[in-house]
């Protein structure tokens, strides 16, 4: 159905503005905004104190829908560690080299080192090669389901191959 | 029984859009005993016209923006390896800031509702944005700078 309605649309690009085209005779134009509808929409629902449909505990759990979850999970978690770098360098007493002293002066093992520098690459590699996937789909590449997978696979291996090769550094 | 139709853009003011042709407002059309020999499906179809009060293009551009410094970004990481430095590093705190700010204002957009609710996260997260970028400007002109640190925090 939306096939053929996609084919009929393309058809009349070409042609000038579709409003005297016969298909849409009986179109009306919207009344409100997209913005109006959706705030009328939870206006409405917090009023009448409707409880939310389950969807995080019910909806059967997909990779890619994990995948997009961690990518904002990352992104946020991203920005609140340089958010709080930040704000650190604005209030903290000494300089980068003295808080790096600190650490340096607890003497930590090179497992617990790699393990931490690990911990901090693997967010940013994740969200920078997802963050490549996503933009192939803004141009309109890799859709289709396989594609889907086969992508997120990559940018998983990716992640941790080049998180583990940080860590070794 | 209802289905959902959905158009691919029809009237597009002559413009190419840079990646996908708009998007018009769906409409959930309903189909009724007796409706097909009355008025087709479909053409019963409520559009968002393209001449609509609402023709501002500015959430297009910003869509582009965002995909746009994404890529200034992605390509800042290697610059940042090989040619570490000031013009990088505050290449690096502009970039990082905003591709946050945005990306927390969709965060915004997606989970607050309520017309007060929205404008009092969106003054909170204009108010971290620019103390953050304050932050690592500070960071970069009175210490060692943003690739200057990250080399010394991953000496260790």
């Amino acid at each position: 159905m939306a096939l053929l309605l996609r084919s009929l649309a393309r058809q009349g690009l070409s042609r000038s503005c579709p409003q005297s085209c016969v298909l849409y005779r009986h179109v009306v134009p919207m009344g409100t905004s997209a913005k109006e509808e959706m705030n009328n929409f939870w206006a409405k629902n917090s009023r009448l104190n409707r409880p939310l449909s389950p969807h995080i505990t019910i909806y059967r759990w997909s990779v890619p829908m994990m995948m997009s979850v961690t990518h904002r999970g990352t992104g946020i978690g991203l920005s609140a560690g340089i958010s709080l770098f930040a704000v650190g360098a604005l209030a903290l007493p000494g300089d980068f080299a003295h808080y790096l002293g600190l650490i340096q002066s607890l003497s930590l093992g090179p497992a617990i080192i790699a393990s931490a520098k690990f911990t901090l690459a693997f967010p940013l590699t994740y969200h920078t090669f997802n963050g490549i996937r996503h933009l192939f789909w803004d141009m309109g590449q890799g859709f289709k389901m396989p594609q889907v997978y086969r992508s997120g696979y990559i940018v998983i291996v990716l992640s941790l191959l080049s998180s583990m090769a940080l860590a070794a550094l | 029984m209802a289905s959902l139709v959905r158009l691919t853009s029809l009237c597009h003011r002559g413009v190419k859009p840079l990646f996908f042709r708009s998007a018009l407002l769906l409409r959930p059309v309903v189909a009724q005993k007796g409706n097909e020999d009355r008025i087709p499906i479909s053409a019963q179809i409520h559009v968002t016209p393209s001449r609509y009060s609402s023709g501002s293009s500015a959430a297009s551009l910003h869509w582009t923006g965002e995909r746009v410094l994404s890529i200034v970004l992605l390509g800042l990481l290697p610059a940042a390896y090989l040619y570490p430095g000031p013009v990088v590093d505050y290449s690096l705190a502009a970039t990082l800031t905003l591709h946050g700010h945005w990306g927390l204002g969709q965060v915004v957009t997606d989970y607050v509702h309520g017309d007060m609710k929205i404008k009092a996260a969106n003054a909170g997260l204009m108010a971290l944005s620019a103390v953050t970028f304050a932050g690592l400007c500070y960071f970069n002109y009175h210490d060692v700078g943003i690739c200057k640190a990250v080399a010394m925090l991953w000496s260790m």
